[in-house]
């Protein structure tokens, strides 16, 4: 997030898109609605009426995929009216001749064509936008898990910058993490192409920084994404993979591939805390802890550093998983010491500029907040403040495109996936705790009750669910939030994984599969 | 007889709520939301009320096991560790570092990740390292 | 009081009246709950009221207060033959004295230790009896129940009232974190999550099923500490429809749980008392 969690709670327009809040992240969804109770307004975009917006003073109902259209056309009102931020642009940002070229072309009325939104619905969230005192953006998912997820991204960032909302309090462009410690996995460089801190591999001076620190001479050339070594495996030119945990078999798209893919390794080692469907491929497993059972930290979605702490032996003679990479790095002839935590961190912070005020005394009572470059930063609340990472914020002229795959009379349904308030992710920890999974025991599939009724399906019923990859047999659950045509799946449940349907399209640039949409078809079981 | 909370991070999703473990004789025995604490301020949502559950589920894996004639084994620590080390260092010297690759975690500590990356890029010598951000 | 608190705390487990303390220890540079006992006096030191000190004051207001009697209840479960002493302001003692009621604590291996609160926090708990009457001080007596959440709502014309609920309730994510902070929220399996009354997966909590489904279980229990409300994410007023159950269980049955005067529960009352509660 380029702003806090608790800036939401003031900001007089927040806008919501591909962010199924109080079911994902509740715990941001309340402080969105608290600032509707004191007269922000509310404005969600998403193909489904989810739960939050119930309250919204205006609910899009775009078709999946034409986010950018969307926004496009949010931008041309903003434009034709002169509601845009011109001192902004003119000394913080470039590109915007670029950005005003493309826009053009999307007035309400092409932009309604296109993702079934009325003009007049775009206008008034337009206005809303760009005319209200603060307002900030939030997404989570349904904006990044498409073929065009950084178009997509790169969009609202357009639209921010348009209406001068980055750097400022309560404003920004906040992307909500789905799982608690990505940021810091990206922060730390768990990414083929950055070392800790997003300091390229390619990148000599940065390369040498570490090579230093660690006696070592390092790779120089970018490695292979998660989806890359799947193909490298079906390839033969990847042979190992050591996998901690995650659960690819589950939580990748056209999971029939990634379990091919797995089946294929000369040798697979997973490190978890259970057996997962991807243990099924392993050649050895090794039992890890969970965050209860030892010391370190985890980075929030708002960039906030926050104490991990042991409160339980592990469980069995499972061992930490810093224990378990050192042993198996000394045998490899590379020592890495196992340090407490602390050190590890300081460690860290002595490599990683915008972690390098991160000391774990510090971090008692609530952690900080990065970039905290050193040991007196106070921890930054909000990015951008005076001026962006790169100088000037950069417009990106984007068109629209449609998904990688249109719907046909074969499969003339849009297929989508989601989370469940009650679970998470793949299941694998959520599943296990009895509370949650009495909440909700089995798969379902989420239609409009006249598309049940087209084929025949009365709940509860069971039904399948077919796509290019695969089919799936879960229940039906009808439900009018859902627009015609469209279907459902929590991806969580392996009994009925959604991710054998979905599609391993990519986007071009990040790599990010399009989970989002595809197309499917519902049969009656 | 003992009881005591210890003060953690939820590790659920990215809202970074922070989370009272509360342990009665060595044992977890439930969780509460800190009441102090500026980001979730008392409250937890359905997942963060029962992230006990897992830690102390049956189904925790209490040994390292080998794939023994098709199927997973339960062994030592020294085995595993000797086994899965010898034939990554096998791989590597046959095919090259780069015949490697590893998936850290999103749900690891950031100085776990940062293990990783080292033990990857350093030990094994390859940059064959991501995770799954961007699920 | 903190340094009373603890010269108490100390003779107590000194004496060997208590085996264990249940209280607030200042911890990581916040008030947790703990369980202090004879052979860690160190931790003594930082015994806490729950009072929370510079940046942390200003961010959050009030006092940090905990379900230390549902605490207790988990120890003194596990460990029946030993004897607890408890911090308690008005409202975790009136949850004490609920339990005791409901023959979840035996209340000759119990002893309070009651906290005045002081006046502005009196008012900003709308607390409906601030005075302990295990107080470890001197005290005034204190009125202090603002009962203007539930004359507003009273005030409403039904369908006005009917509206006000849905709307708040609508917000309800189901976190069950209302139920699960409740001190007098014991039991082993929960009605809350029976198929057959309340529908389950689902978002908000089926409406109006799950909370009514939960006050009617308040009923001569709710003691009004108001830890529900201040679990939910959502900032519903829950407390006030607890309140109003409360209310009309005193008004009908002249019996207030939680405290000791408060006569018989209603269940002793109704029936042949052929159905003793023993
Ligand atoms: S308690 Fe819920 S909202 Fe908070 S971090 Fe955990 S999963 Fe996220
Ligand atoms: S509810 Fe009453 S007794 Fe409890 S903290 Fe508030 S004022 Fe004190
Ligand atoms: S605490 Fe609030 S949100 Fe949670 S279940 Fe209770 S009423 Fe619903």
């Amino acid at each position: 997030m380029t702003n806090s969690i608790a800036e939401l709670e003031d900001a007089a327009c927040i806008f919501i898109i591909g962010s199924n809040t109080t079911e994902a992240h509740p715990l941001v969804a309340n402080r969105i609605l608290r600032a509707k109770q004191k007269g922000a307004k509310l404005i969600v975009a998403d193909p489904r009426k989810i739960h939050i917006a119930e309250f919204a003073d205006i609910h899009l109902s775009h078709r999946l995929g034409s986010d950018v259209a969307l926004i496009n056309g949010i931008m041309h009102v903003i434009l034709a009216e002169g509601w845009e931020a011109k001192d902004y642009i003119a000394s913080r940002t470039e590109g915007f001749e670029a950005l005003e070229r493309v826009v053009r072309g999307y007035t309400p009325e092409k932009v309604s064509g296109i993702t079934g939104v009325p003009a007049e619905q775009i206008r008034a969230v337009a206005e809303a936008y760009a005319r209200s005192a603060s307002s900030s953006i939030v997404y989570a998912m349904g904006i990044t898990q498409h073929t065009t997820g950084v178009d997509n991204v790169k969009s609202l960032a357009n639209l921010a910058m348009l209406c001068g909302r980055i750097g400022v309090e309560c404003g920004g462009v906040n992307p909500l993490r789905g799982q608690n410690n990505v940021q810091g996995a990206c922060d730390m460089g768990a990414l083929p192409n950055v070392l800790p801190g997003y300091q390229k591999v390619t990148d000599e001076a940065a390369r040498k920084k570490f090579e230093q620190a660690w006696g070592v001479a390092l790779p120089s050339e970018v490695g292979l994404t998660v989806m890359k070594m799947m193909n490298g495996l079906h390839a033969g030119s990847v042979r190992a993979l050591y996998v901690m945990g995650e659960n690819p078999a589950m939580s990748d798209p056209n999971s029939h591939h990634v379990r091919e893919a797995l089946s294929r390794a000369e040798l697979l080692v997973v490190q978890d805390i259970t057996l997962t469907e991807t243990t099924e491929y392993a050649h050895a497993v090794l039992p890890g802890v969970s965050f209860a059972e030892k010391d370190g930290t985890f980075t929030n979605t708002e960039r906030r550093v926050q104490r991990v702490r042991k409160g339980i032996e592990p469980v069995g003679d499972s061992r930490e998983d810093g224990w378990i990479l050192c042993e198996l790095s000394r045998r490899l002839g590379h020592a890495m010491e196992l340090e407490p935590a602390s050190e590890l961190m300081d460690e860290i912070a002595g490599l990683t500029p915008s972690y390098g005020g991160m000391r774990y005394d510090r971090l008692e009572a609530f952690g900080l907040q990065w970039p905290c470059p050193d040991a007196e930063h106070p921890g930054t609340k909000y990015l951008h403040k005076d001026k962006f990472a790169r100088g000037r914020g950069l417009f990106h002229a984007i068109e629209y495109q449609p998904p990688a795959e249109a719907c046909d009379d074969e499969y003339p349904m849009q297929l989508t996936t989601g989370r469940s308030f009650v679970h998470f992710h793949t299941g694998t920890m959520t599943r296990r705790s009895p509370s949650l999974d009495e909440e909700q025991k089995d798969p379902f599939v989420q239609m409009h009750p006249e598309d049940a009724e087209a084929h025949g399906i009365s709940p509860p019923g069971q039904v399948k669910v077919i796509t290019r990859r695969g089919s799936i047999s879960l229940e039906a659950k009808l439900s009018a939030r859902i627009p015609k045509g469209m279907l459902f799946i929590p991806f969580h449940f392996a009994e009925a994984a959604a991710n054998l349907l979905t599609i391993d399209a990519l986007d071009p640039i990040a790599g990010i599969p399009e989970y989002k949409v595809c197309a499917a078809r519902v049969e009656r079981e | 007889m003992r009881y005591e909370t210890i003060p953690t991070t939820c590790s659920y999703c990215g809202c970074g709520c922070e989370v009272l473990l509360q342990v009665l004789d060595g044992e977890l025995i439930g969780v509460l939301p800190s009441k102090a604490s500026p980001i979730n301020e008392g409250s937890l949502c359905i997942k963060g009320w029962n992230l006990h559950e897992f830690v102390v589920s049956e189904r925790r894996l209490r040994k390292p096991m080998l794939r023994k004639g098709g199927s997973l084994v339960e062994t030592s620590w020294e085995e595993a560790l000797d086994e899965v080390a010898g034939r990554l260092a096998k791989i590597k010297s046959e095919s090259g570092p780069d015949s490697i690759a590893a998936l850290s975690s999103a749900k690891c500590t950031n100085e776990e990740n940062y293990l990783m990356q080292r033990f990857v890029r350093a030990a094994i010598g390859t940059n064959n390292v991501d995770h799954c951000a961007r699920l | 009081m903190r340094e009373l608190l603890k010269t108490r705390v100390a003779e107590m487990l000194r004496e060997g009246r208590v085996d264990g303390v249940v209280g607030l220890i200042e911890s990581h540079g916040e008030p947790l709950p703990y369980l202090f006992t004879a052979d860690d006096t160190a931790a003594l030191e930082r015994i806490s009221t729950g009072e929370l000190q510079g940046r942390l004051a200003e961010l959050i207001p009030g006092v940090v207060r905990y379900p230390l009697g549902k605490i207790l209840t988990a120890v003194a479960r596990k460990h029946p033959d030993k004897r607890f002493g408890v911090m308690c302001r008005a409202c975790d003692e009136r949850v004490v004295f609920g339990l005791f009621q409901n023959l979840q604590l035996d209340p000759d291996k119990v002893e309070i230790l009651g906290l005045p609160c002081k006046e502005e926090l009196a008012r900003a708990c709308s607390c409906p009896a601030p005075a302990p009457r295990s107080a470890i001080v001197d005290q005034p007596s204190r009125e202090a129940w603002d009962r203007a959440d539930l004359e507003r709502i009273d005030a409403m014309a039904l369908d006005e009232r009917f509206a006000f609920w849905v709307e708040e309730l609508g917000r309800c994510i189901k976190c069950y974190g209302c139920r699960n902070a409740c001190p007098v929220c014991f039991c082993d399996v929960c009605t809350l999550q029976d198929d057959g009354l309340v529908k389950k997966g689902e978002i908000p909590a089926e409406l109006p099923a799950f909370q009514l489904t939960r006050a009617w279980h308040m009923v001569g229990r709710c003691v009004d500490c108001g830890l529900c409300q201040e679990a939910c994410p959502m900032d519903i007023p829950i407390r006030t429809i607890y309140r109003k159950v409360r209310s009309i269980v005193g008004e009908l049955f002249d019996y207030f749980p939680g405290e000791r005067d408060g006569g018989k529960s209603p269940l002793e009352q109704l029936g042949d008392g052929s159905f003793p509660i023993q």
